[in-house]
Protein backbone atom coordinates (compact mmCIF):
# COMPACT_ATOMS: atom_id res chain seq x y z
CA UNK A 1 0.00 0.00 0.00
CA UNK A 2 1.33 3.26 -0.83
CA UNK A 3 1.49 6.19 1.89
CA UNK A 4 -0.89 8.53 0.23
CA UNK A 5 -3.07 5.32 0.50
CA UNK A 6 -2.31 4.33 3.97
CA UNK A 7 -2.34 8.27 5.09
CA UNK A 8 -5.84 8.60 3.14
CA UNK A 9 -7.29 5.27 4.96
CA UNK A 10 -5.56 6.26 8.67
CA UNK A 11 -7.57 9.78 7.78
CA UNK A 12 -10.99 8.24 6.59
CA UNK A 13 -10.82 5.35 9.52
CA UNK A 14 -9.82 8.16 12.31
CA UNK A 15 -12.66 10.54 11.18
CA UNK A 16 -15.22 7.47 11.11
CA UNK A 17 -13.96 5.62 14.15
CA UNK A 18 -13.78 8.98 16.27
CA UNK A 19 -17.27 10.07 15.37
CA UNK A 20 -18.95 6.46 15.96
CA UNK A 21 -16.63 6.57 18.86
CA UNK A 22 -18.15 10.07 20.05
CA UNK A 23 -21.58 9.14 18.74
CA UNK A 24 -21.59 5.84 21.08
CA UNK A 25 -19.85 7.32 24.22
CA UNK A 26 -22.35 9.82 24.28
CA UNK A 27 -25.80 7.26 23.90
CA UNK A 28 -23.67 4.97 26.42
CA UNK A 29 -23.36 7.90 28.87
CA UNK A 30 -26.71 9.06 28.55
CA UNK A 31 -28.02 5.36 29.19
CA UNK A 32 -25.89 4.78 31.96
CA UNK A 33 -27.32 7.91 33.75
CA UNK A 34 -30.78 6.90 32.88
CA UNK A 35 -30.16 3.50 33.70
CA UNK A 36 -27.77 4.43 37.05
CA UNK A 37 -31.14 6.96 38.20
CA UNK A 38 -33.31 3.70 37.41
CA UNK A 39 -31.45 1.57 39.95
CA UNK A 40 -31.36 4.84 42.26
CA UNK A 41 -35.05 4.77 42.40
CA UNK A 42 -35.53 1.13 42.85
CA UNK A 43 -33.36 1.44 45.88
CA UNK A 44 -35.23 4.29 47.00
CA UNK A 45 -38.24 2.51 46.26
CA UNK A 46 -37.66 -0.07 49.36
CA UNK A 47 -36.77 1.89 51.62
CA UNK A 48 -39.88 4.27 50.76
CA UNK A 49 -41.45 0.57 51.43
CA UNK A 50 -39.88 0.04 54.67
CA UNK A 51 -40.34 3.47 56.16
CA UNK A 52 -44.40 2.41 55.21
CA UNK A 53 -43.78 -0.82 57.47
CA UNK A 54 -41.90 1.21 60.47
CA UNK A 55 -44.86 3.83 60.44
CA UNK A 56 -47.32 1.45 60.47
CA UNK A 57 -45.72 -0.27 63.46
CA UNK A 58 -44.98 3.00 64.97
CA UNK A 59 -48.97 3.33 65.28
CA UNK A 60 -49.52 0.43 66.62
CA UNK A 61 -47.05 0.80 69.57
CA UNK A 62 -48.62 4.29 70.26
CA UNK A 63 -51.64 2.47 70.92
CA UNK A 64 -50.19 -0.02 73.34
CA UNK A 65 -50.00 0.69 76.73
CA UNK A 66 -47.99 -2.69 77.69
CA UNK A 67 -44.20 -2.45 78.28
CA UNK A 68 -41.40 -2.51 76.49
CA UNK A 69 -42.30 -1.01 73.54
CA UNK A 70 -40.67 -3.27 70.71
CA UNK A 71 -39.17 -1.17 68.15
CA UNK A 72 -39.10 -2.46 64.47
CA UNK A 73 -35.87 -3.88 63.73
CA UNK A 74 -34.84 -5.10 59.97
CA UNK A 75 -30.88 -6.10 59.52
CA UNK A 76 -31.39 -5.00 56.14
CA UNK A 77 -32.45 -1.45 57.19
CA UNK A 78 -31.63 0.96 59.78
CA UNK A 79 -34.23 3.62 61.28
CA UNK A 80 -34.48 6.34 63.63
CA UNK A 81 -37.40 8.60 64.85
CA UNK A 82 -36.87 12.00 65.36
CA UNK A 83 -39.74 14.92 66.98
CA UNK A 84 -40.48 18.04 65.33
CA UNK A 85 -37.87 19.72 67.11
CA UNK A 86 -35.20 16.89 64.96
CA UNK A 87 -34.64 15.52 68.75
CA UNK A 88 -33.30 12.12 68.56
CA UNK A 89 -35.86 10.11 70.12
CA UNK A 90 -35.02 6.06 69.06
CA UNK A 91 -33.45 4.27 66.39
CA UNK A 92 -31.77 1.31 65.71
CA UNK A 93 -28.47 3.77 64.36
CA UNK A 94 -27.96 7.54 65.45
CA UNK A 95 -26.17 9.18 62.25
CA UNK A 96 -23.89 12.53 63.23
CA UNK A 97 -25.06 14.38 60.37
CA UNK A 98 -28.58 14.23 58.49
CA UNK A 99 -29.70 16.47 55.21
CA UNK A 100 -33.19 17.45 56.96
CA UNK A 101 -33.64 19.01 53.51
CA UNK A 102 -34.00 16.24 51.08
CA UNK A 103 -36.17 13.63 50.75
CA UNK A 104 -33.69 10.75 49.35
CA UNK A 105 -30.12 11.29 49.52
CA UNK A 106 -26.54 9.45 49.74
CA UNK A 107 -23.48 9.82 51.82
CA UNK A 108 -20.64 7.16 51.29
CA UNK A 109 -22.15 3.70 50.35
CA UNK A 110 -25.30 4.49 52.26
CA UNK A 111 -28.66 5.78 50.99
CA UNK A 112 -31.16 7.85 52.88
CA UNK A 113 -34.84 8.15 52.97
CA UNK A 114 -36.32 11.11 54.93
CA UNK A 115 -40.20 10.77 55.81
CA UNK A 116 -42.21 12.83 57.78
CA UNK A 117 -44.86 11.83 59.41
CA UNK A 118 -48.40 13.64 61.25
CA UNK A 119 -49.69 12.57 63.35
CA UNK A 120 -46.88 12.48 65.07
CA UNK A 121 -47.13 8.40 66.87
CA UNK A 122 -44.75 8.03 69.74
CA UNK A 123 -43.77 11.61 69.28
CA UNK A 124 -42.43 11.36 66.03
CA UNK A 125 -42.43 13.91 63.33
CA UNK A 126 -39.26 12.36 61.37
CA UNK A 127 -38.04 8.61 60.38
CA UNK A 128 -34.83 8.13 58.56
CA UNK A 129 -34.44 4.98 57.52
CA UNK A 130 -30.97 4.14 55.65
CA UNK A 131 -29.53 1.11 54.15
CA UNK A 132 -26.16 0.14 52.20
CA UNK A 133 -26.14 1.26 48.16
CA UNK A 134 -26.08 -2.40 46.71
CA UNK A 135 -22.98 -1.47 44.16
CA UNK A 136 -24.07 -4.86 42.31
CA UNK A 137 -26.58 -4.19 39.33
CA UNK A 138 -24.68 -0.26 38.90
CA UNK A 139 -21.18 -2.32 38.11
CA UNK A 140 -23.34 -4.65 36.02
CA UNK A 141 -24.13 -1.82 34.26
CA UNK A 142 -20.98 -1.00 33.29
CA UNK A 143 -19.82 -4.10 32.86
CA UNK A 144 -22.00 -4.47 30.06
CA UNK A 145 -21.53 -0.70 28.83
CA UNK A 146 -17.86 -1.50 28.32
CA UNK A 147 -18.25 -4.75 26.90
CA UNK A 148 -20.86 -3.22 24.21
CA UNK A 149 -18.48 -0.10 23.57
CA UNK A 150 -15.69 -2.88 22.79
CA UNK A 151 -17.66 -5.14 20.40
CA UNK A 152 -19.12 -1.68 18.77
CA UNK A 153 -15.25 -0.94 18.18
CA UNK A 154 -14.51 -3.97 16.97
CA UNK A 155 -17.24 -4.33 14.65
CA UNK A 156 -17.03 -0.51 13.38
CA UNK A 157 -13.37 -0.87 12.85
CA UNK A 158 -13.78 -4.09 10.78
CA UNK A 159 -16.69 -2.11 8.65
CA UNK A 160 -14.56 1.07 8.72
CA UNK A 161 -11.04 -1.00 7.13
CA UNK A 162 -13.76 -2.54 4.60
CA UNK A 163 -15.46 0.67 3.57
CA UNK A 164 -12.02 2.61 3.88
CA UNK A 165 -10.79 0.11 1.57
CA UNK A 166 -13.69 0.33 -1.17
CA UNK A 167 -13.41 4.06 -0.87
CA UNK A 168 -9.44 4.20 -1.75
CA UNK A 169 -10.32 1.63 -4.54
CA UNK A 170 -10.39 4.25 -7.34
CA UNK A 171 -7.61 6.44 -5.92
CA UNK A 172 -5.28 2.91 -5.73
CA UNK A 173 -6.73 2.49 -9.83
CA UNK A 174 -6.01 6.32 -10.45
CA UNK A 175 -2.07 5.87 -8.86
CA UNK A 176 -1.77 2.50 -10.95
CA UNK A 177 -2.65 3.64 -14.12
CA UNK A 178 -0.55 6.72 -13.30
CA UNK A 179 2.47 4.59 -12.30
CA UNK A 180 2.17 2.07 -15.03
CA UNK A 181 1.66 5.01 -17.66
CA UNK A 182 5.15 6.36 -16.34
CA UNK A 183 6.74 3.18 -16.17
CA UNK A 184 5.57 2.73 -20.32
CA UNK A 185 6.85 6.38 -20.60
CA UNK A 186 9.95 6.00 -19.24
CA UNK A 187 10.88 2.64 -21.27
CA UNK A 188 9.85 3.91 -24.34
CA UNK A 189 12.44 7.10 -23.89
CA UNK A 190 15.19 5.05 -22.64
CA UNK A 191 16.58 3.84 -25.92
CA UNK A 192 16.23 7.50 -27.64
CA UNK A 193 17.92 9.37 -25.28
CA UNK A 194 20.83 7.30 -24.87
CA UNK A 195 21.29 6.80 -28.66
CA UNK A 196 21.19 10.82 -29.07
CA UNK A 197 23.98 11.32 -26.06
CA UNK A 198 26.29 8.49 -27.76
CA UNK A 199 25.72 9.95 -30.88
CA UNK A 200 26.68 13.41 -29.78
CA UNK A 201 29.81 12.07 -27.73
CA UNK A 202 30.60 10.32 -30.72
CA UNK A 203 30.24 13.78 -32.99
CA UNK A 204 31.80 15.58 -30.49
CA UNK A 205 35.15 12.70 -30.55
CA UNK A 206 34.87 11.59 -34.42
CA UNK A 207 34.08 14.73 -36.55
CA UNK A 208 35.04 18.77 -35.81
CA UNK A 209 31.63 19.78 -36.98
CA UNK A 210 30.27 22.97 -36.90
CA UNK A 211 27.20 24.63 -35.23
CA UNK A 212 28.92 23.42 -31.68
CA UNK A 213 26.85 25.77 -29.86
CA UNK A 214 23.36 24.08 -30.82
CA UNK A 215 25.44 20.64 -30.32
CA UNK A 216 25.61 21.45 -26.90
CA UNK A 217 21.99 22.58 -26.59
CA UNK A 218 20.91 19.38 -28.02
CA UNK A 219 23.04 17.36 -25.53
CA UNK A 220 21.60 20.04 -22.47
CA UNK A 221 18.54 18.84 -23.69
CA UNK A 222 19.03 15.55 -23.79
CA UNK A 223 20.93 15.07 -20.11
CA UNK A 224 17.52 16.98 -19.12
CA UNK A 225 15.51 13.90 -20.63
CA UNK A 226 17.98 11.77 -19.52
CA UNK A 227 18.03 12.71 -15.67
CA UNK A 228 14.33 13.01 -15.78
CA UNK A 229 14.20 9.28 -17.17
CA UNK A 230 16.26 8.41 -14.09
CA UNK A 231 14.37 10.39 -11.65
CA UNK A 232 11.26 8.67 -12.81
CA UNK A 233 12.50 5.33 -12.75
CA UNK A 234 13.71 5.71 -9.44
CA UNK A 235 10.39 6.99 -7.85
CA UNK A 236 9.00 3.76 -9.58
CA UNK A 237 11.55 1.21 -8.96
CA UNK A 238 12.12 2.76 -5.40
CA UNK A 239 10.17 -0.05 -3.18
CA UNK A 240 11.75 -2.98 -4.94
CA UNK A 241 15.55 -2.05 -6.29
CA UNK A 242 17.99 -3.99 -4.38
CA UNK A 243 20.61 -1.57 -3.23
CA UNK A 244 24.02 -1.99 -3.12
CA UNK A 245 25.79 0.08 -0.14
CA UNK A 246 29.00 0.50 0.29
CA UNK A 247 31.86 3.19 1.02
CA UNK A 248 31.81 5.56 -1.78
CA UNK A 249 33.85 8.45 -2.60
CA UNK A 250 31.47 11.14 -2.24
CA UNK A 251 33.66 13.99 -3.31
CA UNK A 252 34.96 12.28 -6.74
CA UNK A 253 31.14 11.81 -7.18
CA UNK A 254 30.03 15.10 -6.32
CA UNK A 255 32.72 16.61 -8.88
CA UNK A 256 31.66 14.05 -11.48
CA UNK A 257 28.26 15.29 -11.20
CA UNK A 258 29.00 18.57 -11.55
CA UNK A 259 31.24 17.88 -14.84
CA UNK A 260 28.02 16.34 -15.84
CA UNK A 261 25.94 19.68 -15.38
CA UNK A 262 28.52 21.61 -16.67
CA UNK A 263 26.77 22.33 -20.27
CA UNK A 264 23.62 23.40 -18.01
CA UNK A 265 26.06 25.90 -15.90
CA UNK A 266 27.43 27.15 -18.56
CA UNK A 267 24.52 27.94 -20.51
CA UNK A 268 23.18 30.13 -17.59
CA UNK A 269 26.93 31.72 -17.10
CA UNK A 270 26.50 30.70 -13.51
CA UNK A 271 30.07 30.96 -11.80
CA UNK A 272 30.51 28.04 -9.84
CA UNK A 273 32.93 27.79 -6.78
CA UNK A 274 33.70 24.38 -5.66
CA UNK A 275 35.18 23.65 -1.71
CA UNK A 276 35.29 20.19 -1.93
CA UNK A 277 37.57 18.21 0.10
CA UNK A 278 38.92 15.25 -1.18
CA UNK A 279 38.33 11.43 -0.67
CA UNK A 280 35.12 12.17 1.89
CA UNK A 281 33.69 8.72 1.33
CA UNK A 282 30.07 7.98 2.79
CA UNK A 283 28.42 4.56 3.10
CA UNK A 284 25.21 4.46 0.31
CA UNK A 285 24.08 2.65 -2.76
CA UNK A 286 25.65 4.19 -5.72
CA UNK A 287 22.20 5.36 -7.44
CA UNK A 288 20.95 6.87 -4.07
CA UNK A 289 23.88 8.87 -3.99
CA UNK A 290 23.54 9.61 -7.66
CA UNK A 291 20.05 10.88 -7.35
CA UNK A 292 20.76 12.88 -4.36
CA UNK A 293 23.61 15.09 -5.89
CA UNK A 294 21.86 15.62 -9.40
CA UNK A 295 18.65 16.52 -7.64
CA UNK A 296 20.00 18.66 -5.30
CA UNK A 297 22.43 20.25 -8.02
CA UNK A 298 19.76 20.27 -10.80
CA UNK A 299 17.53 22.92 -8.65
CA UNK A 300 20.39 24.97 -7.82
CA UNK A 301 21.49 25.29 -11.45
CA UNK A 302 17.34 25.46 -12.36
CA UNK A 303 16.65 27.95 -10.22
CA UNK A 304 19.56 29.95 -10.05
CA UNK A 305 19.47 33.34 -12.11
CA UNK A 306 21.46 34.36 -15.39
CA UNK A 307 25.29 35.07 -14.33
CA UNK A 308 24.20 33.69 -10.50
CA UNK A 309 26.83 31.80 -8.27
CA UNK A 310 26.77 28.20 -7.17
CA UNK A 311 28.78 27.09 -4.21
CA UNK A 312 29.04 23.46 -3.47
CA UNK A 313 30.71 22.84 0.06
CA UNK A 314 31.76 19.32 0.83
CA UNK A 315 33.22 18.60 4.28
CA UNK A 316 33.61 15.40 6.58
CA UNK A 317 30.09 14.99 7.18
CA UNK A 318 28.30 18.10 5.35
CA UNK A 319 27.06 19.02 2.04
CA UNK A 320 26.00 22.51 1.29
CA UNK A 321 24.91 23.76 -1.78
CA UNK A 322 23.55 27.28 -2.72
CA UNK A 323 22.69 29.27 -4.76
CA UNK A 324 21.67 33.01 -6.14
CA UNK A 325 18.39 32.32 -6.71
CA UNK A 326 14.92 32.93 -6.72
CA UNK A 327 14.49 32.14 -3.10
CA UNK A 328 11.80 30.51 -1.40
CA UNK A 329 8.98 31.67 0.79
CA UNK A 330 8.82 30.23 4.21
CA UNK A 331 5.49 28.99 4.52
CA UNK A 332 6.22 26.99 0.66
CA UNK A 333 9.30 25.33 2.14
CA UNK A 334 7.35 22.38 3.75
CA UNK A 335 4.98 22.10 0.93
CA UNK A 336 7.54 21.72 -1.97
CA UNK A 337 9.30 18.76 -0.37
CA UNK A 338 6.18 16.37 -1.17
CA UNK A 339 5.74 14.78 -4.58
CA UNK A 340 4.77 16.98 -7.51
CA UNK A 341 4.52 19.96 -5.62
CA UNK A 342 6.64 23.10 -6.37
CA UNK A 343 6.81 26.77 -5.37
CA UNK A 344 6.88 28.30 -8.46
CA UNK A 345 6.17 26.80 -12.16
CA UNK A 346 8.76 28.97 -13.86
CA UNK A 347 11.21 26.06 -15.03
CA UNK A 348 9.87 23.01 -16.37
CA UNK A 349 9.93 19.66 -14.64
CA UNK A 350 7.16 17.75 -12.35
CA UNK A 351 8.08 18.69 -8.73
CA UNK A 352 9.60 14.98 -7.71
CA UNK A 353 13.32 16.47 -6.90
CA UNK A 354 12.88 17.23 -3.68
CA UNK A 355 10.82 13.75 -3.00
CA UNK A 356 13.60 11.69 -4.12
CA UNK A 357 15.89 13.56 -1.91
CA UNK A 358 13.17 13.61 0.98
CA UNK A 359 13.60 9.62 0.72
CA UNK A 360 17.36 9.08 0.66
CA UNK A 361 18.01 10.89 3.58
CA UNK A 362 15.02 9.41 4.97
CA UNK A 363 16.37 5.74 3.80
CA UNK A 364 19.67 6.80 5.32
CA UNK A 365 18.80 9.01 8.24
CA UNK A 366 20.52 11.75 7.15
CA UNK A 367 19.71 15.16 7.99
CA UNK A 368 18.27 17.95 5.28
CA UNK A 369 17.34 21.44 5.69
CA UNK A 370 16.82 24.18 3.63
CA UNK A 371 17.48 28.12 4.45
CA UNK A 372 16.23 30.79 1.95
CA UNK A 373 16.35 33.95 1.60
CA UNK A 374 13.33 34.87 -0.52
CA UNK A 375 14.63 36.76 -3.83
CA UNK A 376 17.86 36.53 -2.99
CA UNK A 377 19.39 33.29 -1.93
CA UNK A 378 18.79 29.14 -1.17
CA UNK A 379 21.05 27.32 1.07
CA UNK A 380 20.50 23.34 1.58
CA UNK A 381 22.19 21.34 4.05
CA UNK A 382 22.44 17.89 3.70
CA UNK A 383 24.27 16.29 7.11
CA UNK A 384 25.02 12.49 7.94
CA UNK B 1 -22.01 -5.18 103.74
CA UNK B 2 -20.97 -2.96 101.59
CA UNK B 3 -22.67 -5.30 98.72
CA UNK B 4 -26.06 -5.10 100.17
CA UNK B 5 -25.77 -1.48 100.77
CA UNK B 6 -25.24 -1.39 97.02
CA UNK B 7 -27.74 -3.25 96.23
CA UNK B 8 -30.31 -1.60 98.52
CA UNK B 9 -29.25 1.66 96.98
CA UNK B 10 -30.06 0.13 92.86
CA UNK B 11 -33.12 -1.95 94.03
CA UNK B 12 -34.29 1.90 95.61
CA UNK B 13 -33.44 3.98 92.41
CA UNK B 14 -35.01 1.41 90.10
CA UNK B 15 -38.36 1.75 92.71
CA UNK B 16 -37.77 5.31 91.88
CA UNK B 17 -38.28 5.32 88.61
CA UNK B 18 -40.82 2.90 88.09
CA UNK B 19 -43.44 4.59 90.83
CA UNK B 20 -44.94 8.21 90.49
CA UNK B 21 -42.86 11.01 92.58
CA UNK B 22 -44.87 12.16 95.18
CA UNK B 23 -45.87 15.62 93.81
CA UNK B 24 -47.69 13.56 90.73
CA UNK B 25 -48.87 11.15 92.86
CA UNK B 26 -50.36 14.06 95.21
CA UNK B 27 -52.01 16.88 92.58
CA UNK B 28 -52.46 14.18 89.31
CA UNK B 29 -52.94 10.34 90.00
CA UNK B 30 -54.57 10.18 92.63
CA UNK B 31 -57.99 11.61 91.21
CA UNK B 32 -57.10 9.76 88.06
CA UNK B 33 -56.40 6.78 89.46
CA UNK B 34 -59.93 7.35 91.68
CA UNK B 35 -62.12 8.54 88.85
CA UNK B 36 -59.95 5.92 86.72
CA UNK B 37 -59.53 8.60 84.36
CA UNK B 38 -57.02 7.47 81.74
CA UNK B 39 -53.96 9.12 82.24
CA UNK B 40 -51.27 7.48 79.69
CA UNK B 41 -54.17 7.71 76.88
CA UNK B 42 -54.46 11.90 77.80
CA UNK B 43 -50.17 11.74 77.54
CA UNK B 44 -50.17 9.74 74.62
CA UNK B 45 -52.99 12.08 72.67
CA UNK B 46 -51.16 14.94 73.86
CA UNK B 47 -47.55 13.22 72.53
CA UNK B 48 -49.70 12.21 68.96
CA UNK B 49 -50.30 16.11 68.65
CA UNK B 50 -47.36 18.20 69.86
CA UNK B 51 -44.10 15.68 70.10
CA UNK B 52 -41.47 17.12 72.20
CA UNK B 53 -41.90 17.35 75.87
CA UNK B 54 -41.63 21.29 75.55
CA UNK B 55 -44.90 21.72 73.66
CA UNK B 56 -46.81 18.99 75.23
CA UNK B 57 -45.67 21.00 78.92
CA UNK B 58 -46.93 24.77 77.66
CA UNK B 59 -50.10 23.44 75.71
CA UNK B 60 -50.87 20.81 79.45
CA UNK B 61 -49.68 24.03 81.43
CA UNK B 62 -51.80 26.04 79.62
CA UNK B 63 -55.30 23.61 79.86
CA UNK B 64 -54.65 23.49 83.63
CA UNK B 65 -54.81 26.65 84.09
CA UNK B 66 -57.79 27.20 82.92
CA UNK B 67 -59.38 23.58 82.08
CA UNK B 68 -61.99 23.99 79.60
CA UNK B 69 -63.19 21.78 76.84
CA UNK B 70 -62.52 24.25 74.30
CA UNK B 71 -58.54 24.37 75.56
CA UNK B 72 -58.18 20.71 75.79
CA UNK B 73 -56.95 18.79 72.76
CA UNK B 74 -59.54 15.49 73.85
CA UNK B 75 -62.52 15.24 72.13
CA UNK B 76 -65.79 15.90 73.29
CA UNK B 77 -67.01 12.07 73.89
CA UNK B 78 -64.34 12.35 76.26
CA UNK B 79 -65.78 15.18 78.43
CA UNK B 80 -68.78 13.14 78.90
CA UNK B 81 -67.84 10.37 80.87
CA UNK B 82 -64.85 13.20 82.65
CA UNK B 83 -66.31 16.69 82.79
CA UNK B 84 -63.58 19.24 83.16
CA UNK B 85 -62.80 19.87 86.70
CA UNK B 86 -62.40 22.86 88.89
CA UNK B 87 -58.74 24.89 87.87
CA UNK B 88 -56.17 23.65 90.43
CA UNK B 89 -54.89 25.60 93.40
CA UNK B 90 -51.38 25.44 92.76
CA UNK B 91 -48.77 27.69 92.33
CA UNK B 92 -46.91 28.55 89.12
CA UNK B 93 -43.91 26.43 89.71
CA UNK B 94 -46.08 23.51 91.59
CA UNK B 95 -48.18 23.07 88.14
CA UNK B 96 -45.08 23.30 86.32
CA UNK B 97 -43.19 20.58 88.43
CA UNK B 98 -46.17 18.23 88.50
CA UNK B 99 -46.52 18.61 84.53
CA UNK B 100 -42.73 17.51 84.16
CA UNK B 101 -43.00 14.73 86.75
CA UNK B 102 -46.21 13.85 84.50
CA UNK B 103 -44.60 13.61 81.41
CA UNK B 104 -41.39 12.09 82.50
CA UNK B 105 -43.34 9.35 84.27
CA UNK B 106 -45.71 8.59 80.99
CA UNK B 107 -42.35 9.17 78.36
CA UNK B 108 -41.89 6.95 75.70
CA UNK B 109 -38.41 7.02 75.34
CA UNK B 110 -37.67 5.47 78.68
CA UNK B 111 -40.31 2.12 77.10
CA UNK B 112 -39.07 1.78 73.80
CA UNK B 113 -36.55 -1.36 73.23
CA UNK B 114 -35.31 -2.89 70.05
CA UNK B 115 -36.87 -5.82 68.51
CA UNK B 116 -34.05 -8.96 68.64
Amino acid sequence: MLSSERRSLVRFLAIYLGSTLILFSLGSYIFYNFQKYQIIDSQNAQLQLEAEKIVQKLRELHQTFDEPLLYPNDPTFDSAIYDVDRGYIFGTFKPKKIDWNKEFYKEKEKIFYLHTLKPYYLGASYLLVSKNFDPKPLNKLIKMLFLFLVGAGVLFTILGLFLGRLFIAPMKESIELMNRFIEDTTHELNTPISTILTNIELLDTIYNCEGQKEMRRIEMASKTLSRLYEDLTFLKLNHNYHRAVESLNISDLLNERIEFFHTLIEAKNIKIIKNIDPNISLEIDKNDALRLLDNLLSNAIKYNHKFGKLEVTLIANRLEVQNDGQGIKKENISLIQKRFRRANSSEGGFGIGLDIIGQVVKRYDFTFTIDSDYNHLTKVTLKW
Amino acid sequence: MVKKILITLLFSTVAQAEEPSLLLQQNCLKCHTKQKIPSELIYRRYLMKFSTKERIKKSLASYLKSPKKENSIMPQQFFLKFPPKEALDLNETVLEESVEAYLDYFDVKDRLELKN
